[in-house]
């Protein structure tokens, strides 16, 4: 069957043109004529929808052809300094820029299954865990008491606080050889930041005063992976250790 | 007795540009236009709650998307849909056409032509803040300072040279021509201020430096001073993009051809990577872009108020100071006053830090949004309720003409 005339010549064109198509387009193209000769009046619109096609198959080939990838640029973009710079370090070692190696307080052995995440300003040491991924564990010095501290976790899962008479009823666990309040909570977790509370949450952790400091041990996650996790959890704050 | 029927005269068949002309300024394009976009907005809707909002509204809105198939609960509803974008273009381009070109001219259409020329404005702002808006935020603990927002998502490679301890000639290698280069692409970045130029690759959006110490590297992975680049986990929900951390891997390109020991850039680094040439030090860095802004923001209070026994925020309020040219205004910003000032808008986003101690020092962050279409929307608003008010009141007049004048008859 004969192509029609306008796909010869078109196809003429591309020949004369010398362009280089994927071997997929061209056998995409070389075997659309056919598809041209349909008959009757649905036929008809057919044809023309394949028409329709091949060309957006077209100008789509010389799109895609003029979209060559860049291999070298040259920056001309430049910013004045801001307060946000401030005094860079300079040296810093891999385990400085990515761990912020300070002297750290506080040091422990990375439970297998969690993932290392960078320290920050607020959190010495920093994980993740748990198959839904938002699980986290991260150990901080904090202000106020031990008590305070424990009424303010529990607030975050709208939990009735608890007096110093509940204070020493809860479970102990040894932290940094200080031993340490056991505390745990579970429901819609408002963490603050005015974030939306999240629903079916859990948390366990430690506080405890270590030489005058208060160095907590906080796990949040959702209850079921909080719940398997607690055991690891626990050894992971009994290895915790003061940085000499 | 015969009757002689003149035929009506033959109506001259309508060119092809007039058929066209009819498509695009008829009822029947704008009543698809309005579906569709109701339509993707619901699927947006219901698909950001899978894959989170940012790369839901791209999917759906951002105008590179000509079209898209719908994910809902993680499977594929095979129905191609136009991107939303287009959809607003067309329907932009309709309600010209035929909201205010073909429409019937008189005073009876008038409070019509205004409403659609209202519908107009608040499309063409879509598109204006589409392409032109830029958004960051801006923390600033209590006492201090900042002249610098910094963008949501886009992560830039910053090259500077140190004198004096300080940065300075901060060259910017924007997002756009670093995000492509994903897995072994390579690209080379001319730095003619410099004496040696930069080579980016393997970049990721989302990732975290790894020391081989704490886990195993994958089978092929590339290790630089013992660190390796993972992808974080995906997250249930999904992580939100702000919380992203790029990455990628670099070389320094010395002007005699020898390349450097590669070396990662990081969002989730504490400090630059370091480069000495001779007696000059310069420092590469991979953060969010900074955005300087030409006037200093100073948080003098900070105050959270929330409601009775629970952790919801009934009130943030930002006592600031903006001092600009030696000179100062004191400036209240709360949830739903933002502040305004020289075509930046200001907005009281959230506080930290996250679960913040008793007598801990808070910080207070502010959305930052330059936007040239800000107010269009409100404005055309108050053209839409001006124009139907003025339809209203023709209708009204006119009922009440009609009326005495069927009065007068009796």
């Amino acid at each position: 069957m004969a192509a029609p005339a306008h796909f010869r010549r078109w196809r003429q064109k591309l020949q004369a043109r010398a362009l280089t198509l994927p071997t997929a387009v061209r056998l995409t193209i070389e075997s659309t004529p056919s598809r041209f000769h349909l008959r009757g009046s649905w036929g008809g619109r057919i044809a023309a929808c394949m028409k329709i096609r091949a060309t957006s198959l077209f100008a789509s080939v010389l799109i895609i052809s003029g979209c060559e990838e860049k291999k070298e640029l040259t920056v001309t973009e430049t910013r004045p300094a801001t307060t946000r710079d401030g005094t860079p370090k300079l040296s810093a070692s891999s385990d400085e820029r990515f761990r912020d190696a300070k002297p750290s307080p506080v040091r422990a052995d990375t439970p297998a299954g969690w993932l290392a995440l960078p320290a920050s300003q607020f959190r010495l040491l920093n994980y993740r865990f748990g198959e839904s991924g938002t699980g986290e564990v991260w150990v901080s010095i904090a202000q106020g008491s031990v008590l305070d501290n424990v009424n303010r976790w529990l607030e975050q899962f709208d939990a009735a606080p608890v007096d110093e008479a509940g204070l020493a009823e809860l479970p102990s666990v040894t932290v940094a050889g200080s031993p340490g309040k056991w505390v745990t909570a579970e429901g819609d977790y408002a963490g603050g930041m005015g974030a939306p509370s999240k629903t079916g949450f859990a948390l366990a952790g430690v506080v405890t005063s270590v030489g005058g400091q208060i160095l907590t041990v906080k796990m949040i996650g959702p209850k079921d992976e909080v719940q398997a996790a607690r055991p690891v959890l626990e050894t992971f704050a009994k290895s915790l250790r003061l940085a000499e | 007795m015969e009757i002689s029927e003149t035929p009506p005269p033959a109506k001259a068949p309508r060119s092809i540009p007039g058929k066209i002309f009819d498509v695009l300024s008829g009822f029947g394009l704008a009543t698809i236009t309005l579906l569709l976009l109701g339509l993707l907005t619901w699927l947006a809707t219901l698909e950001q709650i899978d894959n989170g909002l940012y790369p839901t509204l791209n999917k759906y809105f951002h105008w590179k998307a000509l079209y898209l198939i719908p994910e809902i609960n993680g499977k594929m509803v095979p129905l191609p849909l136009p991107g939303g974008y287009w959809v607003c273009a067309v329907l932009l381009l309709n309600l010209i056409l035929g909201g205010i070109i073909r429409i019937k001219k008189g005073w009876n259409h008038v409070g019509n032509i205004i409403s659609h020329f209202g519908i107009i404005l608040m499309l063409a702002g879509g598109g204006v803040a589409h392409h032109f808006s830029e958004r960051g935020n801006m923390a600033i603990v209590e006492g201090q300072s900042s002249d610098t927002a910094e963008d949501y998502f886009e992560y830039v490679v910053e090259v500077a040279e140190i004198k004096d301890g300080k940065p300075e000639n901060i060259h910017v290698i924007r997002g756009k021509e670093i995000n492509d280069l994903t897995r072994d692409r390579l690209r080379t970045f001319r730095l003619p201020d410099f004496p040696f130029d930069l080579q980016l690759t393997g970049y990721l959006p989302n990732t975290v430096p790894v020391s081989t110490s704490e886990r195993a590297p994958n089978s092929g992975q590339r290790i630089a001073d013992g660190y390796f680049l993972a992808e974080k986990p995906a997250t249930i929900p999904p992580e939100p993009a702000e919380q992203f951390t790029a990455g990628c891997y670099a070389r320094i390109l010395q002007r005699d051809g020898t390349k450097s020991e590669p070396f990662i850039l990081a969002g989730a680094s504490f400090h630059p990577f370091t480069w000495r040439e001779g007696d000059r030090i310069f420092t590469i860095d991979m953060h969010k872009r900074f955005w300087p802004m030409a006037f200093t923001v100073k948080l003098d209070k900070f105050t959270a108020a929330f409601h009775p026994g629970t952790m919801m925020a009934s009130k943030f309020v930002s006592d600031i100071t903006r001092i600009e040219n030696g000179g100062e205004a004191k400036v209240t910003i709360s949830m739903n006053e933002p502040m305004r000032y020289e075509g930046l808008t200001f907005f009281q986003a959230s506080y930290g830090p996250p679960g913040a101690g008793p007598n801990q020092k808070l910080y207070s962050v502010f959305e930052v949004v330059k936007n040239p279409a800000d107010k269009w929307p409100e404005y055309s608003l108050w053209i839409v309720a001006f124009g139907m008010l003025v339809t209203f009141m023709i209708k009204l007049v006119s009922y009440i003409a009609s009326g005495s004048r069927k009065k007068s008859h009796v």
